[in-house]
């Protein structure tokens, strides 16, 4: 390793692995670049984290000074609370309503488009653009309006308004985020153009029809991806706001019934003045959804394949 | 979240110019480029509010050419929000609207500057005295009162009118106004009014009807469990027989004007406070106006005269002399009575009322011919409610849901109520 970088060699990068310059060099240059996002990190993302933590062991109105109450935010909530009970029910409510439907629309929607020799690229583009539009306040302001009393939905199911139902509410809330699909959709395609066709040829030869393809082709081949999509959505589902926010006018009603968790945090920071109970809060979903996803991953083992296992 | 925006933006910046990193990322009325004191103005309100204000604001600039004025405006429950994260961040706007359930908890936080300190540019003296105590707090002068304030029956005259049902006189009772309801769903097949069991204003005209309080004098509830109930099983009654507005329009209310059943132009009456009924002009073909609220039955009125909002400073702003100067402006100056009106309700500096009340015209007029007719009438207002009512407004409103989905009976309800109340009120 004693060449120096010379011109010739950096115009090959692209086409040969590179040379490798000096270690010292190349994080030097590294931290430079990097520097803007590490220092963003560590002011916008760890030193809140910090703060929050000490705050959930506070009593903090956002105006006095906190007041250090050691446990009793967490006791309150598990002990005393019933609408903080009730968020919990609504957002798992809510998760086992989305992320299922969310996957089987976007796998359902990935196969078909799979198969489909002209337009792929538009319907592509036209499936994906609910996940660009769907997460900014607007849509989700058009969305109340479609389930709103005298909305497009209730004029042609007659419903009288989704949102201000208690009984509907939540589903008007999930069918915005199923809605957008795309995101996984992409993902399930990318996942389903990886599967070597000689697979399917040879289940055909040995007789399989279409749905014997997709059970014993397509679903574990793709169960990776599939495992993928199910964390990424989870975790997302768990954390729902803009949705309930906008669908509910921001106050998660009509009667609490869309009262998801990180809305009651909402609601206890900003709207009670209670930032160490909603702090409390924060860090208890941190640790539920922490333990969700290490559970999805070991529950992977059994039923998540990966081609190169085999290979080995 | 609403902290992701932010997140992301200062990451940009931060990538930019390391902004985030050296400046802490966004000042507070720091002096722009051309060497101008920049003021950030904040309020709640309509757009009637609004564009009057505007106005008022492009002559304040005028008058002071160094001064630039940035000003934004919200429907009343976003605006309560938002300006509780911009002061925890000691982000408060230099000078911002603020109502008598912040003055309390602003004051004590040490949000707000003394005014009493800028004497030199700001007048109080044409003030009347009362309504001017209403903004100090431990005898300093925090915020000033913008404005005196009623609450309101305001109704369609148009609908009311053509249903044949007498038009509301100089006073009503309680079962009085139930009974005008009932005739007014029955004549114009919709609801006679918003109903008023959500609304805590309007619990407290009902209970002082009866010689009843919200809080007491130490600043607890000032009202039982049996109160509330009988409030709740009577606006549940009415609303069970199509009197008043259905659940799923009452839950659609967040402090704003249109979304109200009369402003949706579903319901025939919307009791409001009367500064902010001007919004319901442009959204009601028939006219409005307005009649008092309902009385306890034995004719003992309910309805009281409010400080209708407040003008405070940042204890944190740059420049307290101009933001004072604006203050002064706004409250003092009689220019800007006139574009002003009546929209934050009728001028508590005495010579600008007796000014300008006579040139009052159209909806100003309407309110200031209906403080006169109550002139006199009402009784003492409360002291200012203590921190907690902030958050207990939207419970309050949040509990009556469960009454009107029929989650909950009156009782249950009430009961909720008052245990949340309790909790809230304690710490």
């Amino acid at each position: 390793m004693t060449t120096t970088a010379i011109p010739t060699e950096t115009k090959r990068v692209t086409a040969t692995a590179p040379k490798r310059r000096p270690k010292r060099e190349r994080e030097g240059a590294a931290w430079v670049f990097l520097s803007p996002w590490v220092l963003g990190a560590i002011v916008l993302t760890l030193l809140p984290m910090a703060v929050s933590l000490y705050l959930s062991f506070t009593d903090y109105d956002l105006f006095n000074p906190p007041k250090w109450v050691g446990l009793r935010n967490y006791v309150q909530m598990f002990t005393e609370d019933p609408r903080y009970w009730r968020s919990v029910v609504t957002t798992v409510t809510y998760v086992v309503i989305a992320v299922p439907l969310q996957l089987a629309l976007a796998l359902v929607v990935a196969l078909a488009l799979k198969g489909m020799k002209r337009g792929k690229a538009f319907y592509r583009s036209a499936f994906y653009a609910p996940s660009l539009l769907g997460a900014s306040m607007s849509i989700a302001l058009v969305w109340r309006a479609v389930f709103n009393d005298g909305g497009t939905v209730d004029n042609l199911l007659g419903t009288g308004g989704w949102v201000n139902k208690p009984g509907w509410s939540l589903l008007a809330v999930a069918l915005l985020t199923v809605w957008q699909f795309g995101a996984p959709m992409v993902i399930f395609l990318a996942g389903l153009q990886q599967i070597p066709a000689e697979l399917y040829e040879a289940a055909a030869v040995d007789g399989a029809g279409k749905w014997r393809q997709f059970v014993s082709v397509t679903v574990p081949m793709l169960s990776p991806v599939l495992f993928f999509n199910l964390v990424l959505q989870t975790i997302q589902a768990f954390q729902v706001f803009t949705p309930a926010f906008a669908v509910s006018a921001g106050k998660g009603g009509p009667a609490d019934s869309t009262l998801v968790y990180t809305m009651y945090l909402y609601d206890r920071g900003f709207v009670a003045s209670h930032m160490g109970y909603a702090s409390a809060m924060a860090w208890v979903l941190l640790l539920v959804i922490g333990v969700v996803t290490a559970v999805l991953f070991r529950t992977s083992r059994s039923w998540v394949f990966y081609a190169s296992e085999g290979d080995r | 979240m609403p902290g992701h925006r932010t997140k992301g933006f200062c990451a940009s910046a931060a990538a930019l110019a390391l902004c985030a990193v050296l400046a802490g990322c966004g000042g507070s009325g720091e002096s722009a480029g051309g060497g101008k004191v920049v003021l950030r103005y904040t309020w709640w309100g309509n757009p009637d509010r609004a564009e009057r204000t505007e106005q008022a604001v492009a002559l304040f600039e005028k008058q002071h050419p160094d001064v630039d004025v940035t000003t934004s405006f919200s429907g009343y429950d976003v605006y309560k929000q938002k300006l509780a994260t911009q002061a925890a961040g000691g982000d408060a706007p230099d000078v911002m609207q603020l109502d008598y359930r912040q003055i309390d908890q602003y004051a004590s936080g040490g949000v707000l500057l003394d005014l009493a300190k800028q004497k030199a540019v700001l007048r109080t003296s044409e003030i009347d005295q009362g309504l001017l105590a209403t903004g100090r707090v431990d005898d300093v002068q925090y915020a000033i009162p913008q404005g005196r304030g009623t609450e309101t029956v305001a109704y369609d005259v148009g609908t009311w009118k053509k249903s044949g049902v007498p038009l509301p006189g100089k006073s009503w009772t309680w079962s009085q106004w139930a009974d005008t309801m009932r005739a007014l769903a029955k004549k114009t097949g919709k609801p006679g009014a918003t109903d008023p069991g959500q609304s805590e204003d309007a619990f407290e005209v009902w209970l002082r009807g009866q010689g009843k309080a919200l809080y007491t004098k130490d600043g607890g509830l000032g009202f039982t469990a049996d109160d509330l109930t009988r409030w709740w099983t009577f606006t549940d009654k009415l609303r069970r027989e199509g009197a008043v507005s259905p659940a799923e329009q009452t839950t659609q209310l967040d402090g704003s004007v249109e979304n109200t059943p009369l402003g949706r132009g579903t319901s025939v009456t919307d009791a409001n406070w009367d500064a902010p009924a001007s919004g319901f002009l442009a959204l009601v073909k028939g006219g409005v106006a307005l009649a008092p609220m309902p009385s306890g039955e034995d004719g003992t009125p309910g309805q009281y005269f409010k400080p209708s909002m407040f003008v405070g400073v940042s204890a944190n702003t740059a420049h307290p002399k101009e933001a004072a100067q604006l203050v002064d402006f706004l409250v003092n100056d009689r220019q800007a009575a006139k574009i002003l009106g009546a929209s934050r309700g009728i001028p508590v500096n005495e010579q600008v009322r007796d000014e300008i009340g006579p040139q009052l015209k159209d909806f100003d007029k309407t309110i200031a011919d209906f403080q006169a007719s109550l002139e006199g009438k009402l009784k003492d207002p409360p002291q200012a409610p203590p921190a907690g009512d902030n958050a207990l407004q939207s419970t309050f409103q949040r509990d009556y849901d469960q009454v009107s989905y029929a989650r909950m009976s009156p009782r249950e309800a009430a009961e909720n109520y008052i245990t949340e109340a309790k909790a809230e009120l304690r710490s």
